[in-house]
């Protein structure tokens, strides 16, 4: 922190709130000791109710969350706020209160309040949020800003608590939310969720740098930080650089800057002919209706205009469009061969300066009943695995009973069977056009990703995941889908490998991306080499490039990545190989063991490989369609 | 009759030392003193008495350098008591059985001499070692009381300050002067090193403050929920003054500047009295509360219920002398289950309902100080005087105390400041030196057949240091059948003062008027039936006679009468005023009470133009009426809380000049502060008044300067004062005394 408030415009506004059993919002401008406003953990407190306590109920400013207001405003607002003397006690320029606020931060303590034998810390979060909020909201309304809420393990107490503070009592697993048996969690959910609407009116972001071994409940705190386009890391804790580095980034200036910007709105105008169904993405409906809303709703729909309190450049939203069933022909009565598409963007840019993004786009009405090949032509395999990706998640969190392996082979089964060739009875003439060759694979990795595999992982880490896919780029977000493999040896210039386990080999490196981890896996006979130190000798220079080339690949993706990835090295047959086998496919499963290469792994697992995956679909296509 | 010749506590109080000569083994009347030393052997000559019977108890008076209170450790003998009554061993216990028994003196019981305790006994039936035993040949000693007089190991001295920090406090300049006072007593606390402290200032919100000794400065927490009270930290509220003193300091320095320019008009005193209770409600200790405004949020918010006119003289004028909210007797009585003493400091220049505020003291053993319309400037030596004392005094904690007494009497009612636990059993969790219990008896029987009564007062408390102790005072008193010897054996000075307590909480529950009138009527009573036993005798006729043990008792009751606590009705006093003193009146020792009652008036102005001699010597107290001032004179009055400096319209120049310097150019006198001048005659009046001043260290009197005919000041300072005057409706003292001759002799 005391680096991150180096690294801020001098007239950012920050307020700092910390929490255990109770609430301390740091009056920062108090000039003689420290002070701080201690509010109850227990209770839930409206924002009127915190106005009031702090004095500030007639129009006075607030604070935040280790929060950090970016100086987003205009000169003359900015006057206005700081013309009031109550905003000086709660939000500061940074220029005025590094001094107090390193001082703070030095004496600061942890909870002071005795944890209970068999007992977990008390942790107030959802009251600290709530605060946190007001404040804001008293303070800054309309103005870009921004509660960075650094949780480091569960909420147990008040309002949005997740799991009780007795330790036998587990944190909710895939499973209790599937049986209806976690006992907090809807009524976490309902009190972020309402969270999220202040923040919305409000204009506001909430970031979400959870850090704890165990879970914090992202999973329920995610409509929140998705409803306003916050940030989220999760960390195994805050020392870990997962957490650091990605903490550093958000206060970074140019080139390393990710462009976080504020209190935007998009408004989409369409062409009649088709229906605004929804979006999945980092934003909130305003609720807009209008005759371009489509009745059928995916993710925030019944609008035309969203708020994206938080929005950056890696920002993504996946806008479902449907075809309008009215006629499609305009004025003079002959049909419409083009339909259009216009985004409007308002937002407030990192220098504090308004800006209106206007983008417009044009796509050719294809006939229905001609041929396909212009269709097939346009299809863009990689974004349709990614909507995919983000429609079959959202439908899993929102249906229940939801059969999504079943659901994508079908889709994919109704695509073969449209746009695939085959004569009758005989599977082994399937061929489709190239536009789609890589699709089955994706469909195959994503049938096996943790959006899909979800009982591999935590609620929070589902959460987290899901959150992450639907606000990043097309290119970030396939490789969530399908991590990619580079392999480096001494015969070759890096080259892409197979996701299979017959892509190990001992005299091989490989590198993968999965996205949120990045491993460098050595081959036995790498290991040993680098374990004898060859690479330090100077006639094996060649080795110690090679060692060396991965770690430049993987610094590389690291740079651009936000939250900054977890770097995993390891060893063929070392522990940590588990981040690699884990992503890939299992060819040589035991079933196959024999034919399985000396020198490559075995992964003991059910899970299909793409072959089996290709060859029973090619099956199942034909007995549904023939 | 001469008014002159009329008789005039002119010394002030006498102690009945007398009684020693008698009693030898009786404790010092310094700690005990009966209203009559004789004690009534039959109920109906009680009942011809009229006057209280009763006691004044001062358990830890002040005694002079050599006269301290000896400590006795018994041991493992464990401390002596009678098995049944439980009275302690003293010097009026009997030695039988070659001392191997000893027999209570109250109860009468053959108990069992321990062992340890074993010593023979000379031809007289006396213990050989009763010289070197103080409890068998001293009235007053003090038992070393062993761990079975402890329900939890002894708390250490334990001083918590509440203070409001509103808009008028802080414009007061009362912080500055709290937060020096404090940090200059510092190192004076008694209880080192285990003394704590503790702060927690407030207005519409709460202020803790944390402590904790490895902090460089403390952190201030504000807890705005004024609904459901929490405290915000576990630990570190409440500190070792020696291991967190640099912070404590470093608060104390902070604390004028930080509320500053408060502007929060608002006082949430209910919930901070609340948030103090919890921090100090597991090891009990002082509370200090500094109160400048009508307590206005949260629980136990005051009405500005004001002082109204046409109440008074209705059957509920008395309510406005009583505390409306349950809260604070509730608060009082949860305070002194967890052994906590509230002392009051008021500051308001508005009604801030006094009544209300010192029922908290007046239950758990406290004190209440009111300084209406406190300004630094004017009234800061007062309250830094007072303030230290309080804090610095030696200090009786989490005591109680039990006043027995022999077969046939009992005590039957209590008056002061404590709470009754049980019928008997006084709590007090803080005790010292300024304050005195006042209690009745009464017989038991019809006829009483013992020829000695005895009294024993017990103390059990926690010294400063830590160590358990009883102080136990024992007394005798002879069984009468004459009703002349109780009149002779009359104390005045012990008369007065249970008087004013009952005085004082009969107007609680009835009209001021109807207290006088009862006080008055006692009076009367009581002269009357002195009349008839000896008029008849003496051949007397319509002469007013007074018993001389009670000679001035007339004056006195005037004076009562005429107080703050109980003069006139609406106008007289400002209703919180009348509180304050009623509160004051109500754990003053005799001695002081004598003095409010009668201040002493002495004139000056010769003795500081005379070069040389004893200023005591010399100057003798005046009558306390106006015939007293000389216009060329310069006078000092003094009631032992405020000084009123007279100076008469033709006061030499030379006087004016080198005693007032250029005060007398100041266009409102009443803010002029005055100081020592560099003259000598400036240094000797400055000299005089800290000789006043030291005669009682329990107070500190501010100087109030009047000039003759600088109305409506002089009035109000001083002439309503002079008791013998009439004033305000009320008989001078000459009308008085006819007046109660007049009732005595009718009827
Ligand atoms: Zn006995």
């Amino acid at each position: 922190m005391r680096r991150a408030i180096g690294l801020l415009p001098e007239n950012a506004l920050v307020g700092l709130i910390t929490y255990g059993t109770q609430v301390h919002l740091h009056e920062l401008g108090f000039a003689d000791i420290s002070k701080l406003y201690v509010f109850r953990g227990t209770k839930e407190i409206s924002k009127d109710q915190i106005l009031d306590q702090l004095g500030l109920s007639s129009g006075g400013r607030g604070l935040v969350k280790g929060a950090v207001q970016r100086s987003g405003m205009p000169m003359q607002q900015q006057q206005n706020v700081m013309g009031s003397s109550s905003v000086n006690r709660f939000l500061l320029p940074a220029s005025d209160c590094e001094y107090t606020l390193n001082a703070l931060l030095d004496e600061l303590q942890p909870d002071q309040w005795p944890v209970e034998a068999g007992n977990r810390a008390l942790r107030c979060t959802g009251v600290a949020l709530s605060v946190a909020a007001g404040l804001l909201g008293a303070c800054l309304p309309g103005t870009g800003a921004r509660i960075i809420a650094l949780v480091g393990g569960p909420c147990t107490e008040g309002p949005g608590m997740i799991v009780s503070k007795d330790l036998s009592e587990p944190v909710r697993s895939h499973k209790d939310l599937d049986k209806d048996a976690a006992p907090h969690f809807h009524k976490a959910v309902k009190f972020y969720d309402n969270l999220a609407k202040q923040l919305v009116s409000q204009g506001h972001v909430l970031d979400l740098f959870a850090s704890a071994l165990d879970q914090v409940g992202v999973a329920e705190m995610k409509v929140a930080v998705e409803r306003t386009g916050g940030l989220v890391v999760l960390a195994e804790s805050f020392g870990h650089p997962v957490f650091k580095d990605s903490f550093k980034r958000i206060f970074e200036d140019g080139e390393g800057s990710l462009g976080l910007s504020f209190n935007g709105t998009l408004e989409i105008n369409c062409s009649k002919d088709i229906k605004i169904q929804g979006i999945i993405g980092p934003c909130t409906s305003l609720e807009k209706k209008g005759a371009l809303c489509a009745d059928t709703v995916v993710g925030q729909g019944n609008t035309t205009q969203w708020k994206m309190c938080g929005l950056d450049r890696s920002t993504c939203l996946t806008v479902f469009f449907d075809i309008s069933p009215s006629d499609r022909s305009n004025p003079t009565g002959t049909p419409n061969t083009h339909l259009y598409i216009q985004f409007v963007t308002n937002y407030q840019n990192s220098e504090g300066q308004l800006r209106l993004r206007v983008a417009t786009v044009a796509r050719k009405w294809v006939d229905d009943s001609s041929s396909t090949e212009e269709l097939v032509e346009g299809f863009d395999q990689e974004t349709a695995a990614v909507v995919l990706a983000r429609f079959i998640s959202l439908k899993m969190e929102v249906e229940e009973e939801f059969d999504a392996t079943r659901w994508l082979d079908r889709s994919l089964i109704r695509l073969c069977s449209r746009f695939g060739d085959y004569r009758k009875d005989d599977p082994s003439s399937f061929v489709i056009n190239p536009n789609f060759s890589i699709f089955p694979q994706f469909m195959f990795n994503l049938r096996r990703s943790q959006f899909v595999q979800v009982f591999n992982n935590s609620p929070d880490e589902t959460a987290y995941f899901r959150m992450l896919l639907n606000r990043e780029s097309i290119t970030n977000s396939v490789v969530m889908i399908q991590p990619s493999l580079l392999s480096y040896s001494f015969s070759a210039p890096p080259t892409p490998a197979l996701l299979d386990v017959a892509s190990i080999a001992a005299d091989r490196i490989l590198l993968l991306d999965a996205y949120f981890s990045v491993v460098i896996f050595h081959g036995m006979t790498i290991a040993q080499w680098r374990n004898l130190g060859y690479q330090n000798q100077p006639e094996h220079q060649a080795f110690a490039q090679l060692l060396q080339a991965p770690y430049d690949d993987a610094q590389n993706i690291i740079k651009d990545r936000f939250p900054v990835p977890r770097l995993v090295v390891c060893d063929q047959h070392g522990s940590q190989a588990r981040f690699l086998l884990a992503k890939l496919n299992p060819s040589a499963t035991y079933n196959s063991a024999h034919e399985v290469a000396p020198g490559s792994d075995i992964i003991f697992t059910d899970d299909v490989s793409l072959q089996v995956f290709c060859r029973d679909n090619g099956k199942f296509k034909s007995e549904l369609f023939e | 009759i001469d008014p002159k010749s009329l008789p005039r506590p002119l010394d002030g109080d006498r102690e009945p030392t007398s009684v020693l000569k008698s009693y030898p083994l009786n404790c010092h009347p310094r700690f005990l003193r009966l209203t009559t030393h004789a004690i009534p052997n039959s109920q109906s000559l009680l009942s011809r008495w009229h006057l209280p019977l009763g006691a004044v108890v001062h358990p830890l008076a002040e005694v002079p350098d050599g006269e301290e209170v000896p400590v006795v450790n018994f041991g493992s003998a464990g401390v002596i008591r009678c098995r049944r009554c439980r009275t302690y061993v003293n010097p009026y216990v009997t030695f039988t059985e070659a001392g191997r028994k000893w027999r209570c003196n109250l109860c009468g019981l053959l108990n069992d001499v321990p062992a340890e305790y074993l010593c023979g006994l000379d031809a007289n039936g006396r213990r050989h070692d009763i010289y070197q035993r103080p409890e068998l040949s001293k009235g007053s000693v003090e038992f070393v009381a062993p761990t079975e007089y402890m329900v939890r190991p002894p708390m250490p001295p334990l001083y918590f300050f509440l203070i409001d920090v509103s808009v008028s406090a802080a414009r007061s300049g009362l912080l500055e002067v709290v937060a020096k006072t404090i940090k200059s007593c510092l190192d004076e606390l008694p209880g080192f090193p285990r003394t704590q402290i503790g702060f927690l200032t407030f207005d519409s919100t709460l202020h803790f403050y944390c402590l904790k000794s490895s902090l460089t400065q403390p952190q201030m927490m504000v807890v705005a929920d004024l609904d459901d009270i929490f405290l915000p930290l576990p630990d570190d509220l409440l500190v070792n003054l020696s291991d967190s003193r640099h912070v404590v300091d470093a608060f104390l320095d902070s604390l004028p500047s930080m509320f500053q320019g408060n502007t929060n008009p608002e006082s949430a005193f209910g919930p901070a009295l609340k948030a103090a209770f919890m921090i100090m409600s597991q090891l009990g200790g002082k509370l200090l509360v500094f109160q400048s405004t009508l307590p206005s949020l949260g629980i136990g918010r005051l009405r500005l219920r004001g002082d109204d006119l046409r109440v008074y003289g209705t059957d509920k004028e008395h309510i406005l002398r009583v505390p409306e909210d349950p809260f604070y007797k509730q608060m009082a009585a949860e305070f002194t289950k967890n052994q906590i003493a509230v002392d009051i400091y008021a500051f308001s220049d508005k009604y801030s309902d006094i009544a209300s505020l010192g029922s908290l003291a007046k239950y758990t053993g406290g004190q209440v100080y009111y300084y209406p319309s406190f300004q630094a400037p004017i009234h800061q030596e007062k309250l830094r005087h007072e303030l230290a004392r309080d804090i610095t005094r030696e200090t009786a904690w989490e005591a109680v105390m039990r006043i027995r007494c022999g077969k046939g009497v009992r005590f039957t009612t209590y008056h002061g400041h404590f709470m009754l636990r049980s019928t008997d059993l006084l709590a007090l969790p803080a005790a010292d030196c300024d304050k005195a219990f006042a209690m009745q008896l009464s017989l038991e029987e019809t006829l009483m057949t013992t020829q000695t009564v005895y009294f024993q007062v017990a103390l059990l408390y926690t010294s400063s240091s830590g160590e358990r102790r009883i102080r136990v005072h024992t007394a005798a008193a002879p069984v009468v059948a004459d009703l002349g010897e109780m009149y002779r054996q009359a104390d005045t000075g012990a008369i007065i003062s249970v008087l004013s307590r009952l005085a004082i909480e009969h107007s609680l529950s009835h009209k001021l008027e109807d207290s006088r009138q009862l006080m008055q009527l006692k009076i009367v009573k009581s002269l009357k039936e002195y009349r008839n036993l000896y008029v008849t005798q003496h051949r007397l006729g319509g002469r007013l006679i007074f018993p001389e043990s009670l000679k001035f008792l007339v004056l006195y009751a005037l004076s009562l009468c005429k107080s703050v606590a109980l003069r006139g009705g609406y106008a007289d006093a400002p209703l919180d005023e009348r509180c304050a003193a009623g509160y004051s009146m109500m754990i003053l020792p005799i001695n002081r009470v004598l003095k409010l009652l009668y201040p002493s008036l002495l004139r000056v102005d010769e003795y500081l133009i005379k070069a040389s001699g004893d200023f005591e010597e010399t100057t003798k107290p005046l009558p306390l009426t106006a015939q007293s001032l000389d216009r060329e004179g310069l006078y000092i009055f003094d009631n032992g809380f405020n000084f009123v400096i007279w100076s008469g319209s033709m006061l030499p120049h030379e006087l004016v000049d080198n005693i007032f310097g250029n005060l007398f150019a100041f266009p409102d006198i009443s803010k002029a502060a005055l100081c020592e001048n560099d003259n000598d005659m400036s240094r000797k009046f400055m000299k005089i008044l800290n000789r006043l001043r030291q005669k009682d260290p329990s107070t500190y009197q501010l100087c109030y300067i009047v000039r003759q005919g600088e109305q409506p000041r002089e009035s109000a300072l001083l002439l309503s004062k002079f008791v013998e005057d009439q004033s305000a409706g009320i008989s001078g003292y000459l009308e008085w005394i006819l007046q109660i001759h007049r009732q005595s002799q009718t009827s």
